[in-house]
């Protein structure tokens, strides 16, 4: 009776394994999707959008989710490169997993970035393009306030990928001689955001008490926009006409955005583009002729109160 | 032949794994590459279950080796930024983990609080801290010295493909003290005679609340020697990374304690534990078994171990 007991694990483990076996059919190509932060909604649609476009083509996708855990990303970089699959595509900061990308890298084997990070491991890194969202929403002040008038700018020039929006709005401003940059704040993000990017913004407020003073707050992210327009609500200020920008259209934003008052726009990335884009970077690579250029920008869309119901 | 297979179930299952992958994965699992990989793959975790193990002797638990894990990396890499050397950021780091380890020590055996409950405690004191002192930031990049990060990364070369992995010399050399104190020591039998009968070995003149003290002493030690490996090889600290250490530790502890006629835990078994683990996130991984299947299978196969070897006592 002992023995059958104690021979039960591994007969189960053999029975699973017939199940599964059978699942791994031959396919066009073999890729390893690998990421630490699929609970993430963000991630669980470029995730999603890739698992469509593969289907089409055929693919035999893995999608490994690490929850959280960036070490194990290591481990089954490792273990893809071991497989020999015929691609990788990672989702998580390309500088925390460099030692599986080398080992997947030696296996000759390429990887695809989802909005992961610059690196010279990544055949390329789809992400939406930082650049083109300061110039949409830095235009959409400068027209709004018809090339006049002053700006506060909230910017954050310690962390890169957000310093290029500001590079962007400051000569998008600079290039309309009646635009007056007032202030170029960097609020202190320990709290979020929200919290010191208010604070700030009232000082700046009660600073040019006029009417008129201020034409617009240009944000580099959402949570500053969202602290201006606290600030400007508590001052009694929202009906002088401020426009406010942020970047991201979180929910918080675009429910602002909706309620029609001072925060008039953001921007939105298309994450399902991202990963049809990222199949796309993939099937290039496997046909032999990867992408040229190390970074594929998809799309993103302005939202502002005619389309943030979409 | 019975009573072979009873001591030695969990260990066959093990190797039919082990021949079940080699089987489906004949090309690239049974190498020596794979082998190397799977054993740095689990160095971390194996540093922790060996340390676990040696509470676990006791009848103990220590829940906080997650939370003590990210902390001893969080307070190492801030070391670093603040422009400290690498063996000053460990050794703080090291120290943090034996501190913490005594107070889980001091709590269990001076104050009385069970061990579930005071490391329960103090894995929420330990992961507040790592959030507090790094401002809830994941610290990497230039901050991280590459001498630290590039740790992770060498071995001993053994052919020109292959070598062995300085992590994996890390977890063997932990393997070897802890084996050696449970097992050749005084220190580590009377941790024994505690988990048999805590009263009986009171009688006998052991210093139950001194050895339990120091124990968990040891396994915060062995938490923060795996939050530095784990630091090195993401080279990065950030303050949850090692959250994911604790049940895996104390799963391969469970999985080699079938293997013993007793059912107490003892080391050697806890590697075989934790090579159960590794092996089959690997060979899953190769076999392109989807994640969360993966997770299913793996809990399991782990309550299939216990229950097995529980009924059979039962019943045998």
């Amino acid at each position: 009776m002992t023995a059958t007991l104690r021979m039960r694990l591994p007969a189960a483990a053999l029975f699973l394994s017939a199940v599964f076996a059978t699942g791994a059919a031959m396919a066009a190509g073999k890729i390893a999707v690998i990421t630490p932060y699929l609970a993430q909604p963000g991630t669980q649609f470029y995730v999603e959008a890739f698992q469509a476009a593969a289907k089409d083509k055929a693919w035999d996708v893995n999608v490994i989710d690490t929850k959280g855990d960036v070490a194990a990303v290591i481990s089954r970089l490792e273990d893809a490169a071991t497989q020999k699959v015929d691609a990788v595509v990672i989702n998580v900061d390309p500088a925390q997993v460099e030692a599986g990308l080398a080992a997947v890298k030696d296996a000759g084997i390429p990887v695809v970035g989802m909005d992961a990070g610059a690196s010279p491991y990544l055949v390329t890194n789809v992400t939406s393009n930082g650049y083109a969202m300061a110039a949409d929403t830095a235009a959409y002040v400068a027209n709004r306030i018809e090339g006049k008038g002053n700006v506060v700018m909230f910017v954050f020039d310690a962390f890169p990928p957000v310093q290029v929006r500001g590079v962007i709005a400051d000569a998008v401003f600079g290039n309309n001689p009646d635009i007056k940059v007032l202030d170029r704040v960097t609020p202190d993000v320990s709290d979020g955001g929200i919290a010191d990017s208010r604070a700030k913004m009232e000082a700046i407020l009660a600073a040019n008490p006029d009417k008129g003073s201020i034409s617009a707050v240009w944000a580099a992210w959402d949570q500053p926009a969202l602290g201006a327009l606290q600030a400007i609500e508590a001052a009694g200020r929202q009906d002088e006409g401020i426009v406010i920008t942020g970047i991201d259209a979180n929910p918080q934003a675009r429910e602002a955005i909706a309620a029609g008052g001072n925060f008039e726009a953001s921007m939105a990335q298309d994450f399902h583009g991202i990963g049809a884009a990222a199949a796309e970077a993939v099937a290039q690579t496997l046909s032999g002729k990867p992408p040229k250029s190390s970074v594929t920008y998809v799309p993103t869309k302005l939202i502002t109160i005619d389309n943030v119901k979409e | 032949m019975a009573s072979a297979l009873k001591t030695y179930g969990t260990l066959i299952g093990f190797v039919l794994v082990v021949l079940f992958f080699w089987i489906e994965i004949p090309d690239t699992f049974m190498t020596a590459k794979n082998w190397l990989n799977i054993s740095q793959q689990v160095s971390m975790l194996a540093v922790v279950a060996f340390t676990m193990t040696i509470v676990m002797v006791m009848g103990d638990f220590d829940l906080s080796v997650g939370s003590m894990a990210s902390l001893a990396g969080i307070v190492a890499a801030l070391a670093f930024r603040d422009g400290h050397g690498v063996w000053v950021g460990v050794a703080l780091a090291l120290a943090v983990g034996l501190v913490g380890g005594l107070l889980n020590g001091a709590l269990v055996a001076y104050v009385g609080i069970l061990p579930f409950v005071a490391t329960l405690g103090t894995l929420t004191v330990y992961s507040g801290l790592a959030f507090l002192v790094s401002g809830g930031k994941t610290i990497f990049g230039r901050d991280i010295p590459t001498a630290f990060s590039g740790f992770a990364r060498s071995g001993i070369s053994l052919t020109d493909t292959v070598s062995l992995p300085s992590l994996t010399i890390v977890a063997a050399l932990v393997l070897l003290v802890v084996w050696f104190t449970l097992e050749q020591t005084t220190f580590g039998r009377r941790l024994y005679a505690i988990g048999g009968n805590k009263e009986a070995a009171r009688l006998a003149g052991i210093r139950v609340r001194r050895l339990r003290f120091l124990a968990f002493g040891l396994s915060g030690l062995g938490a923060a020697t795996a939050g530095l490996m784990y630091a090195s090889r993401v080279a990065s600290a950030n303050p949850t990374q090692g959250s994911g250490l604790m049940l895996d530790a104390i799963a391969a502890v469970f999985l080699g304690m079938t293997m013993s006629e007793e059912g107490e835990p003892h080391v050697l078994a806890t590697l075989v534990g934790v090579l159960i683990l590794g092996v089959l996130g690997n060979g899953l991984t190769q076999m392109s078994i989807d994640s969360y299947v993966r997770e299913v299978l793996i809990g399991s196969i782990i309550v299939l171990a216990v229950a097995s070897s529980s009924l059979g006592k039962t019943k045998g």
